[in-house]
């Protein structure tokens, strides 16, 4: 297996201990030079924990990490920038205002300077990587796939020679996700080391020189991606198969739950952000909203709840006009609300799971006892909710931040479930959640659809998308450009649609 | 988990800081050339005679009711992240017209005092109402509304003393509003010391501590049990995931401020009604300001307020006998500047090694956390109420747009 060059980076025996659990165990990773190197696991495996380490965001307790054959110590970040290691987060950490030249030099103004000079370098790097930027554009007018480039500008200004990508692809649709390994090929070539991090198979196995695979914090076997299934690696990693999220027979009924008609939401600039929005979710139907990030639907979501003021347009729910409605009105007359991101909406991190149980039900059995609120028979529900949807937590006072991403959505999932609405609002409801998880959620909006229930789905995941819903509207600026059958579309067809290279046309909903 | 640990972790935070506060004021004291432990002494000496140990024991809780109040105040608008920093001209004016209105009414005994309480706690309502309307409504931080209209309610104060409400002949070196007749003075506990046994003292200890004792325990009860409390927590632990469970975040602002508003708008009243009985040019003034710091010193919370309220009672009694012993009272005002600053540092650390304890440590029965998909300790430092509202009101908007 080793040859006589030395790794570009190795890690032996890696093990990372926070109180009361062991994030990583015994790790081995062995990164040759010049390869893209996939690792794989559920959320929650200990991938991250295993990149800060070798990042330098924290000390692993036990283990040595060796980059081309010598053993480092990395204190801090630019320890380990200055040894070649640069990282691309998952979320980008961009300022909006500020140009892409400046973007790149911000903190590393010691490197080439903020002049002509950095300039200079900027577009040799651009050039060489084919990552076709520009230096001057703002930050602001670039989409995902763009400012994905300029992180990775960052690090290679920086002098990296092995970059680790966090989960690069979560935000991508599947154009811009050809694009970045178009991207990542040309690193290779020049001689730089990847190192990959992702739960997609898929792009892993089409992108990857060598795999390895963690597993509840430790490494449980590498893998070849021209000889291993996505089935093998699946088992590999979770021990089970994957589920899907395809749905059953439809059991979309007549009764409209949810008909917004001309709904119109104004913008920042003079554009508005939801443009004359129609649509209809009936009993027992979900309706699957398409869309690349920041084209409405966050803000359509907004329009639903009751969040954000229409500028034009009515929303009917359950043959009720509820367009003047505040949010707490809405809530109590049977609209469940999973929002997108739920560390700013979706809970209190710094308070216990109880209290978490019972935000956005406060006026509703068994949370509320006239103005009081009822601590005990919130306490034994969240106790119920945390049984019935497999929540994993100590009890119901411990605090949420404690939670893991997974048990955190699961306890939001069960609580809008408890409340029996008529209408969900789901705003991707399997972000960031593990492989378990996911497949939970999966099977209550499927259970939830089943009694009646209509679903509004926001989703990233193409996947998770055509597989769930029973009408895909795709929106693009504000407006919904295409109504799709998801029994006859693709990934790629539902890309061509949401970034706009298709024309929108209604392919024969249901 | 258990009951004594909890108290412990909440307990530590501001006892440590204020034992850093004292070794650092310590210092100071050596640099000045005052010798710490002598000051201590005198300090901690409450005289020989049982009658002034418990004259003593009653300035301090005397002191202690207004700062009660104040931080009180205070915590209420803190509790959901607003910065009343306006409660020194809440009391001020709530104080001048609840004097100017009690000496003007004449009515039977506990109507009397009813009718200046509930003058006061308009006034103070009122005003920091004005505070509220304009963050609501134009968008004003509360921060800078209520500093400012501190500067108005004093002057307000000062013309309505020597101009319609004065009291006091002309020339008279102290100027103040006119005695409010004794149907409106609240009778003092005193006659709680002979039930004790105790030596009764010259001093009369304030009535009105019962009523600062049912408005804490009101507030704590709103706080803690009732659903407004739990909007009103809420809002302050995280305003976007208030709003989105059905929270009116506008009208929380309003009532939260005139709840603020009128308790502070009761601060003056213990010195009023059971000392001064006028409202003057020497009357009581920074309780607003010692108000914050009581209340991030008790941590928001009734029960952590009323020891810190006993505490900076019991620095201020100490400033007399330290000037009697040749020390510089300032000593006393040192403590106090260096507790605060102690207590916000120390609350800090505190609430970080809680969270980060909680994120690694608190969810053992679940897969391994510290994945990506919680924030790391350094990517969402959201700070606590202290601090959370120090970048003004953009806590309610969105500013997450790189992420699109």
């Amino acid at each position: 297996m080793t040859d006589s060059a030395p790794l570009a980076v190795e890690l032996r025996g890696i093990t990372k201990r926070f109180p009361g659990v062991v994030a990583n165990k015994d790790i081995e990773l062995r990164v040759a030079r010049g390869e893209v190197h996939a690792i794989v696991g559920e959320n929650g495996a200990g991938k991250s924990t295993l990149m800060k380490t070798l990042y330098g965001m924290h000390r692993p307790d036990e283990g040595q990490i060796l980059l081309d054959g010598r053993e480092v110590v990395f204190k801090n970040p630019a320890d380990a920038i200055a040894a070649g290691v640069g990282m691309v987060h998952q979320h980008f950490m961009l300022a909006d205002n500020l140009t892409v030249l400046e973007n790149v030099v911000l903190g590393a103004e010691k490197a080439h300077g903020i002049g002509a000079a950095a300039r200079r370098r900027i577009v040799e790097l651009s050039d060489a990587y084919a990552l076709g930027l520009e230096p001057d554009t703002l930050v602001e007018d670039l989409g995902v796939g763009d400012r994905q480039r300029v992180e990775i500008a960052k690090v290679l200004y920086r002098g990296a020679t092995t970059l680790i990508l966090d989960e690069p692809t979560a935000v991508l649709v599947p154009q811009e996700v050809d694009e970045l390994f178009g991207n990542l090929a040309e690193l290779k070539r020049e001689g730089l080391t990847v190192i990959f991090i992702s739960h997609k198979l898929d792009e892993v196995r089409k992108v990857a020189d060598s795999i390895t695979v963690i597993r509840r914090g430790t490494t449980v076997g590498t893998a070849d991606p021209r000889t291993t299934t996505s089935k093998q690696l699946a088992e590999l990693m979770v021990g089970a198969e994957l589920p899907t999220p395809q749905t059953r027979t439809s059991t979309v009924r007549d009764t409209p739950v949810l008909q917004l008609t001309g709904v119109t939401v104004a913008g920042q600039g003079a554009r508005p952000a939801v443009d004359d929005v129609t649509l209809t979710v009936r009993e027992g139907e979900v309706v699957g909203i398409a869309g690349v990030e920041g084209n409405g639907q966050a803000e359509l979501v907004d329009a639903i709840m009751g969040l954000r003021p229409l500028a034009a347009g009515t929303v009917v729910l359950a043959g009720e006009d509820i367009t003047t409605w505040s949010t707490r009105t809405r809530r109590e007359h049977g609209i469940g609300f999973i929002p997108e991101d739920r560390h700013r909406q979706g809970m209190l991190l710094d308070a216990p799971l109880w209290e978490n149980r019972v935000l956005g039900h406060q006026t509703e059995a068994p949370n509320a006892k006239g103005v009081f609120i009822d601590r005990k028979a919130a306490r034994a529900d969240t106790e119920r909710i945390m049984r019935e949807y497999d929540v994993r937590a100590p009890g119901a006072d411990t605090l949420a931040v404690a939670l893991s991403g997974g048990n955190q959505q699961k306890l939001i999932v069960g609580r809008e479930m408890s409340a029996g609405p008529k209408l969900l609002i789901a705003a991707h409801p399997t972000r960031g959640v593990d492989v378990g998880a996911q497949s939970v959620i999966w099977e209550l909006l499927k259970d939830a659809r089943a009694e009646g229930m209509g679903i509004v789905l926001i989703s990233a995941d193409l996947d998770e998308l055509i597989g769930l819903s029973d009408t895909l509207q795709v929106m693009l600026r504000g407006g919904v450009v295409a109504t799709l059958d998801p029994g006859a579309v693709t990934p790629e067809q539902l890309g061509g649609y949401m970034t706009g290279a298709v024309e929108g046309s209604t392919a024969g909903a249901a | 988990m258990t009951a004594v640990r909890k108290v412990g972790a909440t307990l530590l935070a501001p006892v440590l800081a204020v034992a850093i506060a004292l070794v650092i004021s310590a210092v100071v004291m050596v640099a000045i050339g005052v010798d710490p432990f002598r000051a201590l002494d005198v300090m901690v000496d409450f005289g020989d005679s049982p009658t002034q140990q418990v004259t003593a024991i009653v300035v301090v809780l005397n002191r202690a009711v207004p700062l009660f109040l104040a931080g009180l105040a205070v915590a209420v608008a803190f509790r959901m992240g607003l910065f009343n920093i306006g409660v020194e001209g809440q009391y001020r004016l709530a104080t001048v017209l609840a004097a100017g209105a009690g000496a003007a009414i004449s009515l039977p005994g506990p109507l009397h005092l009813v009718a200046i309480i509930v003058v006061a706690m308009l006034v103070g309502a009122v005003w920091a109402g004005i505070v509220a309307v304009l963050k609501v409504t134009r968008g004003v931080s509360e921060v800078i509304s209520s500093i400012m209209l501190n500067f108005i309610a004093l002057g307000l104060a000062s013309f309505l003393l020597t101009g319609p409400l004065r009291g006091s002949e002309p020339g008279a070196s102290i100027i103040t509003t006119k005695d409010i007749p004794e149907s409106g003075w609240f009778p003092s506990l005193n006659g709680l010391f002979d039930a004790l046994g105790l030596a009764n003292p010259p001093r009369q200890l304030y009535g009105f501590l019962l009523v600062a004792v049912l408005v804490g325990v009101v507030v704590a009860v709103l706080l803690k049990r009732t659903r407004f409390g739990f909007d009103l927590r809420a809002t302050g632990l995280s305003a976007s995931a208030a709003s989105a469970s059905g929270v009116d975040a506008k009208r929380m602002v309003i009532t939260t401020m005139l709840i603020s508003g009128a308790i502070a708008g009761l601060i003056g009243l213990p010195d009023l009604l059971g000392s001064d009985h006028n409202y003057g040019t020497e009357f009581t003034s920074g309780l607003g300001f010692l108000g914050i710091a009581v209340a991030l010193l008790g941590r928001n919370n009734p029960v952590g307020i009323a020891l810190a309220a006993l505490l900076f009672a019991f620095l201020d009694r100490a400033a007399v006998p330290l000037q009697i012993a040749g020390i510089p009272s300032s000593v006393v005002t040192i403590i106090q500047g260096t507790i605060v600053l102690a207590v916000v540092i120390a609350n800090e650390v505190a609430r970080r090694i809680a969270r980060r304890q909680a994120e690694s440590g608190g969810a053992v029965a679940a897969p391994p956390a510290g994945d990506g998909s919680s924030p790391g300790p350094g990517s969402a430092p959201a700070t606590g109420p202290a601090l959370t509202n120090a970048t003004g009101a953009a806590g309610r908007t969105d500013p997450t747009g790189s992420a699109q």
